[in-house]
Parts: C-alpha cells; structure tokens; sequence
C-alpha cells in the first residue's frame, strides 16, 4: 500500500484554524494536565505545522502507533488509571494532538474539530466558574468559525465565516436555554461523573495537627457564601460549625468514633430570634456542612445532624451547593452529661504533655471553680507573652507543653488545643470545634463571603448548670481575629511574618464586584436544581411540577423552537416565487413518481419519466416540450397548451 | 476592408434559418468526423460572436476545424502559425516605405481576415501573444499612430497546445478570458477514425466543400441570436450557477460578471443552433464547461482532474430554480 505521505500545503489556509480551535477546546484544561501533557500538545501542533508549510511527508503509522502507545503510558502512569475526569480528557488531549498527526484530508479535520467540542464541554466536568459560559461559546465560536473555513475554501472571508458561525450559534441559543430550564433536574443524578481523584480535598479535613490550618489560611480560596434573609450577624457570632474533634493522642485531635458517641446525643435548647440564611457551598469533596451556630433546620437532603452537632451529609459535595439553613445563635447545648460522657470528653493520654498538666492543676487549685479556672487560663493567654502568628515554629513531642511554654507562637488550632489539653488536665470535659468564623462582607451583593483563610478552631468546654459553651481562646489572644476576620487580623502587624503588602483600595472593589458576579451566578445558574426549578415551574404556572411534565413542556418546547427556526430559515433562504408554469410542471413531475435530480433538466428528467412507464411517452414529450417552451421561452401559447395538458393528464 | 451595413436577406421563416445552420453543420461533419458537439459549440461560438480557443494534443483537426468553418460559412482566412520568434508585427502588419509615392505604406498583416487561425497561441512569446489579444477585444488595431478596423466579422480561433508540452508560454487567465469558449477536440471514435485512415484525404475534400453563407448572413444571423428570449427563470439558474462557483470549497476563483455574461452569449448561439424557443437550461448545461473551464480555478487539493469534470460537478450540484 504506497500511500502518498507527503503533503501539499492545501491545509495551509484552514488547518491554523483547526489548530486554533484545538488550542481553544484545550486551554481550560491546562491547569489541570501534567505539564508533559501540555507540551506534547504545543509540539505535535508544531511539529504538523511545519510538516504542512514545508510541504514534508506525515510521520509513518508506526511512529504514529508508538507515539500513541508512549502517550498512553504515560497517561496510565501520571493516574495510574484512564477512567475519570483527570486521566479521561488528558487522554483526550493527548490523542488529538497525535491525531494532528495523521489528518492531511479534511475528513480528518472534520474529526478533529470534533474532538475540540468535546474536549471544551468536559472543562466543565472539573469546574463551572462564572468565566466558564462566556469562555464556552468563544470557544464554540472559534470551532464554528474554524469548521466553515475548512469547508468554504477561499471564496469566504473570515469574516463571513465568523459570522455564519455566530449566527449558527444564535440559532441554537433558545434550544440550549429552553433545554437548560426544563430539563428536569432531580437530586440524584441520571448519572455519575467520575470524580478527579487526583485532586485533594480542600478545606477542613477530620483531624487537626499543629499546622493544618496555618496551611489553609494562607489560601483565599472561597469556602462558601452566605446570604441572609435580614440582618447579618455580628462578627463574633458568625461561627459556622463544622466538624468536632474529641480525642486526643497527645498530638493529633481526630474525631470520635460514632459507634462510641452514637447515643450521645445531647439536648439543645434554643432561644432568641432565628437566623434564616442561605449557603452555597464550594465543592469539598467531603461530608463537612456547614452552619451557623446551632443550626435548628437545613434544607440540604440526606444531612443529619451529629451527637455533636455536626452536619454532615451521607455522600461527599462534589459540586457546589446551596442549601438553606435556620440557626439560633443563642443558645445553650447539653446541659446534662453522665458521667461516662464526661470522662470520655477529659480523657488524655498517659503522661503526655506533663508541664501543661502540672501548670493546669495549680492553676486550678488556685481558682478554687472550673468557671474561675477558665477566666484564669484565658487571662493567662492574654496576660503573657503569647503571640498570633501564621508562621509558628515546628513544635516535637508534646506540642502543647513545647508551646505553653516554650515557642508562645501560634495560631488558632495551637491556642484551641493548649486550651482543651489544661481543661482536660483538671477533669473539664472539652473539646474542639473546627469550622469557620467571621468572613468578610460584600458590600455590593450584601452577602458573606467565608475563604479558607476564615478557618478556625475553637473550644467547647462543660461546665456545670451551663452545659457545653464555647470558648475562643484566640480571641484571648488575638481578638482581633475574632472581631475583624483573619484577614484584617493579619494586617494589622499580629500576623507581619506575612510577606505582603496590604492590596490597594480599588482593587479590593474589583474583587467585592467579581465576588458579587459570582455570588449572582451560582445562586441563579449553577445552583438551579430540583428544588429551584420546581418552584421556578410553578412561577410560569404549572401546577405540581413533575418530571414528566417538564419533559412534555420541553418537548414541545423544542419542537416548536425547531419549527420556528426553521420557518426564519425557510423565509432567509426562500426559492424565488414559482411561475405559473413551474407548478403545473410541479404538478406533473409528481405526477410520474419519479423523483428529479438536482441540476437534471425537463429534457433529461423526460427520458427518465419515459422509463418509469406512469404517464405515455407522448403526453411526457408534449408537455416537457410545452414547458420550456413557456418558461424559457415566453411563449403564451405553449403556456396554455401547458395547462390543458396537465389538467388532462389525470 | 469596409464594414458593410447591408444586410443580406435573412430568412425570417425558423424553419429556413435551421436550414442555413443545419447544412453548416452537416458540411462541417464531412470534415470533422465524429465531432458534432465540438462543431455545434464551435458554431455557437461564432455565431455569438465570440473567439474560440482548441486545447488539444497536435493531430487531432484543430486546424482542420478552423479552415473547414472558415469555408463554410465564406469567410476570408488567414493563418499565423505562432513560433517563439514571432513579432507584433508579424501580425499586426507594418508601415512600408515606398519610394516612388515618397509614403509610408502600410501592409496589413494576418490580423486583418475575418477568420483567423492562430495556431500553438501559447508556444510565442507574450508580447506577440498580447498584440493578437488586443486586437481580438477591441476589434481594431493602432500601427504608427492610425487606427484601423478590423474586418467584421472577425473571429479567432486560437489553438494550444497542452500546457504541460515543452517550449509553451501558457496564456494568463486575464487573457484566456477573452475567448468566448474553449474546447478540446479528443480522439475520434473507432468508426470515424477508420474512416479518416481509409477514407479521402480531407484536405481534398476541404478545398471541394462549398460556402453556405456569406460574412453577411454571418454578422445577420449574429443579430438574430442576440435576440433569443432568455427569460428571469434562466436568469436565475444562471445566477445560481454563477453563485455556486463563487462559493464552492471546490473552486477558488468563481466566475465573474463577466463570465456570467459569456455564459448567457453562449447559451443564446446554442438555442440558436438548436433551434430552442428561447434558451433552456439544456443550452447552459451544454456550453457550461466550454465557457466556464477556462475562467474557472480550481482549489488545490481537489479530486477533479480536468475542468471539464469540476464543471460537470457544479451541474450536478446547482437546482435548476
């Protein structure tokens, strides 16, 4: 098989196109690819390039096949696995760009262009942030554009040819939308996208040593928002509850595990007026909800409220979520634990953290109460030299004693578990909450916006006749953290080993405007699920919306849309009125039942008419020859002799 | 030469007009063996007055066709036989001294007959191809200064060799758009060609075949085919065969106006020779590769391997409206 492998540059004019659109379908996933991936892309792109403009031959299939199989190695190696999001579109990626390699007809880059469609679309299977739509039709765009330059050759201009595309795109803009609102949205999906495993959970996790959330504070990656039905709550009553840690090995704090805490589910009492707010929760990728202090109803289904009252739901947030929440931030928890529980909350390790304990115990004597003993410890944070920072000193063996006595430099998660261990030192059930607090509000949607660097730990201790209340032992230290947020807390100079400047006035206001954008977004695009859609369905008015329903309203939705396009096209592209002798000619070419072919003339189409044996060669003769006559040659007589042959042939 | 403004009685009658071509064209057929659309086209061409070129390989009557239309239809001939070293003014002609009148006289060269026969157009060089070019769209030529007619009517008929041949200048498309039409002629079929090795030698018979009109039947009979109805429903199929050069991927430069215009010309003749009511998209369709193959650029890279075959296509793709 001697195939021609060389080229002859009549890609030239289209393929920089089908690159760019290839270039476009792929940059979204940049970030996401291992480098490797990204210059194997640049390479074979180039490497085509060259071969087209040089006029040089295609490399052969076997550099091709072990190209290929060298590519898909080194997939399976980065993941360790070709299923999923991550290792499927780096695959994707990858192939394409060998595909480059091997397309020197047009079907080829029919092919390819193909693949860019589907390559920019499953950017949305790792994150769907506002930029995503507008990036998404650019990029359907340039494909659009890069297609019709391919198929209309040098006659059309780019120009023409964006504009084909655009308008290609226009016409199906009320198909995408109808599709978008009716489409019946139920809570669990039709089916499951593979979730990137290769990426690590972000925010809190279930266990808290020294240094886990100095790590998350230096992110400004949004945790989630929170709009309120009325006022927002004051700074020092905004801790969101995540997670509670009540085991301690000396070092780490990690969770109870449920078997032990399942019955120990604790009365709360709730006073006050109720908080009614809404959380759109960034995707975690674990089963932390978070709420407001003490959340008394949530809307979010499968979610159930902990013995420590932790929300938690029973599959991982994989995408952003709204839910609805009704809080009391007064309140009071537990006022009665037996005994079992409470040597279970001030359980510590045997000899572990020994200068500590010894320092609790005397405080404690001192004190003569446990209410005085913990106005006596949190005086002591703030009395003596302890300083809030991000950067704390690595801390050995029994980091608490290490920190209490020696380093003095911490952050919030040293100061929560200096505090528990001295608690639990004299027999003061207590344990840590980590969660969120404080976030900073955006002036222009009126929203909270709560980052990773909002992250905090706190304390719980029991007290008798009061039950378990919370105590901040960073506010001890740093009040500022508690009443201004992390952020503000950190500029002030508590936090100057961060190496940055404060960012300018104006900039702060592009970032509260983009902040609000993105609020607005994910309130109204990507948090339209099930229960928005169904209450959107009863705006327009139908009654009890299903999903049969829904779909019977987009289906004929659709329909009519594709009829009303059609109709716009069918007037655009309308044939010139018909004459009277074209349709009686109509009338007779149905007539035979034979069907003409585009560009056939009536003389050739007679002879074929002749053939079919329908109508008698003479009438077919007399009025192909009457028809001409009339149309092309004008003539009124043949007009009629037309028009009474027609009526006679029936 | 002088224009002459008479007319010679044209019949009036179609069927006496069918006679005059029909006889051209059967007398031609006694030549020109097995080639009747050649000679229809070739008659179109003339009779809408318009130059024709023959693209064919040497030996296969392009020369044959010239003198053999030049006869029938009475017309003075000339033949210039164009060579690398051919002059303008082998053509053209050039301003003689004569001694005894004391004057410039000028001897009009080739150009000056009312058919002429360029044979191997492309194997001169442009200058002197050009020198004939202009001369075939103005109708005139200018030597020293002074203008002068051109007979009428005036034809060329150009032919050429294949581009790929050896020693050839090809002729710019600009210029290849000045001829109405080209044609190939193509071997003969088996019968004819037995006919043409046993048979009498057509040179004979070329000087025996008789004129069957005269220049000014010719120029009346040019008249009369302008006048062929072509009515908006032609029109329209004629535009969208225009529009679907201008947008195919398979063509790179479409037809112009222009080309448009020829088409129509061309079509007209055709009706004209086939003695049509007014003209039919069968007349289109029969002189669409004629005129169309030469105008036409293909796009690189395309699967058609003559023009006749891209043309063919663009039939086959344009709805007769």
């Amino acid at each position: 098989m001697a195939r021609p492998r060389g080229t002859d540059g009549s890609l030239l004019t289209s393929l920089p196109w089908t690159v760019a659109a290839l270039f476009v379908a792929f940059a979204p996933h940049v970030p996401y690819v291992p480098v490797w991936i990204t210059g194997a892309f640049v390479g074979c792109a180039g490497w085509r390039f060259v071969v087209e403009k040089q006029r040089r031959s295609l490399p052969s299939p076997w550099v091709r096949a072990g190209l290929a199989l060298v590519c898909f190695l080194g997939v399976l190696a980065t993941y360790s696995s070709i299923s999923g999001v991550g290792p499927g579109s780096a695959l994707l990626a990858i192939m394409a760009a060998l595909k480059l390699l091997e397309t020197r007809r047009r079907r080829d880059q029919f092919v390819l262009l193909f693949l860019s469609v589907f390559l920019v679309m499953s950017s949305l299977l790792r994150e769907q942030f506002l930029w995503s739509l507008p990036y998404m039709i650019a990029g359907m765009l340039v494909i659009m554009t890069a297609w019709l330059r391919m198929s209309a050759g040098e006659s059309q201009s780019t120009r023409q040819s964006f504009a084909t595309g655009a308008r290609l795109l226009a016409y199906a803009a009320p198909l995408a939308i109808a599709m978008w609102v009716f489409f019946p949205r139920i809570s669990t999906p039709f089916w499951a996208v593979p979730i990137d495993t290769s990426q690590a959970t972000t925010g809190i996790s279930g266990t808290m040593s020294p240094g886990d959330i100095s790590a998350l504070s230096l992110s400004d990656a949004v945790a989630f928002r929170v709009s309120f039905d009325g006022d927002v709550p004051e700074a020092r009553d905004r801790y969101f509850r995540g997670l509670v840690l009540t085991r301690f090995n000396g070092r780490t704090w990690t969770m109870s595990e449920p078997s032990i805490s399942r019955f120990a589910r604790e009365q709360i009492e709730t006073r006050g007026e109720p908080v009614d707010y809404e959380v759109t929760l960034e995707p975690t990728r674990q089963r932390w909800v978070f709420a407001l202090d003490m959340p008394s109803y949530w809307s979010l289904s499968g979610t159930f409220m902990g013995p420590q009252q932790q929300l938690a739901r029973n599959a991982p947030i994989d995408q952003r979520t709204a839910y609805n929440v009704t809080s009391y931030t007064d309140f009071r928890v537990g006022r009665e634990l037996s005994d079992l529980y409470r040597n279970w909350y001030s359980h510590l390790p045997e000899s572990s953290n020994p200068r500590t304990a010894a320092l609790a115990r005397g405080l404690r004597d001192e004190a003569g109460s446990d209410r005085a003993f913990v106005d006596a410890v949190l005086d002591m944070l703030h009395e003596q030299e302890f300083y809030y920072t991000l950067e704390p000193p690595p801390l050995g063996n029994n980091p608490v004693d290490r920190f209490l006595f020696d380093t003095r430099r911490g952050f919030c998660e040293h100061y929560a578990s200096a505090f528990s261990v001295m608690m639990r030192s004299v027999g003061i059930p207590a344990r840590v909450v980590l969660g969120y607090q404080g976030g900073t509000i955006n002036p222009l949607g009126g929203h909270l916006i709560v980052r990773q660097s909002d992250a905090h730990a706190w304390t719980e201790v029991w007290i008798d006749g009061i039950g378990w209340h919370r105590i901040d032992p960073t506010a001890a230290v740093a009040p500022e953290r508690v009443e201004f947020g992390a952020a503000d807390a950190a500029f002030d100079g508590i936090g100057e080993t961060w190496g940055f400047a404060a960012p300018s006035r104006w900039a702060y206001q592009v970032t509260l405007a983009w902040d609000m954008l993105n609020t607005r977004w994910n309130e109204w695009i990507l948090g339209y699920g099930p229960e928005t859609q169904s209450s959107f369905m009863r705006w327009l008015g139908m009654h009890e919306p299903t999903w049969r329903k829904m779909l019977l309203t987009l289906v004929t939705l659709v329909i009519a849309l594709i009829m009303a396009i059609s109709l716009l096209l069918v007037l655009r592209y309308r044939q010139p009125k018909k004459d009277q002798a074209a349709r009686l000619y109509a009338r007779f070419v149905r007539k035979t039942g034979v069907e003409p072919r585009t560009g056939e003339t009536a003389r050739v189409f007679a002879l074929r008419a002749r053939e079919s044996g329908a109508i008698p060669a003479a009438t077919i003769e007399e009025i192909t020859q009457a028809y001409m006559d009339a149309r092309y040659g004008g003539s009124d007589a043949a007009q009629q002799n037309l028009q009474s042959a027609v009526s006679a042939m029936r | 030469m002088q224009r002459t403004n008479t007319l010679e009685p044209v019949p009036a009658d179609g069927n006496a007009r069918r006679a005059v071509v029909d006889e051209a064209r059967k007398s031609l057929a006694t030549i020109i063996l097995g080639k009747d659309e050649q000679i229809s086209l070739a008659l179109a061409c003339l009779l809408a007055r318009g130059h024709l070129l023959i693209e064919d390989l040497p030996g296969l009557g392009k020369t044959m066709l010239a003198q053999a239309l030049a006869r029938v239809l009475g017309l003075s001939f000339s033949r210039v036989q164009f060579t690398s070293d051919l002059l303008p003014a082998d053509i053209i002609g050039v301003s003689v001294f004569r001694q005894e009148s004391g004057e410039f006289e000028f001897q009009p060269g080739p150009v000056f007959a009312q058919l002429i026969l360029a044979d191997e157009v492309n194997r001169a060089t442009p200058k002197a191809q050009s020198a004939l070019l202009e001369a075939m769209e103005e109708h005139q030529v200018s030597v020293d200064g002074k203008t002068r007619e051109l007979p009428s009517p005036f034809f060329v008929i150009a032919t050429q060799n294949p581009g790929d041949q050896i020693g050839t200048f090809p002729l710019p498309e600009s210029q290849l758009d000045r001829f109405l039409m080209r044609i190939a002629i193509g071997y003969p079929d088996e019968e004819s060609e037995r006919e043409l090795i046993a048979g009498d030698d057509r040179r004979e018979m070329l000087r025996d075949i008789r004129a069957i009109a005269s220049p000014d039947m010719l120029v009346s009979l040019q008249a009369v085919v302008r006048e062929v109805p072509v009515t908006d429903a032609l029109v329209s199929y004629i535009q969208a065969l225009v529009r679907h050069t201008r947008e195919s991927a398979d063509i790179e430069i479409g037809l112009s106006p222009r080309g448009a215009q020829a088409l129509v010309a061309a079509a007209r003749a055709h009706a004209f020779v086939e003695n049509h009511s007014g003209v039919f998209p069968d007349d289109v369709q029969a002189v669409f590769a004629a005129v169309a193959g030469h105008r036409l650029k293909p796009a690189g890279g395309t699967r058609f391997r003559n023009p006749a075959e891209l043309c063919q296509h663009v039939i086959d793709r344009v709805a007769i409206p």
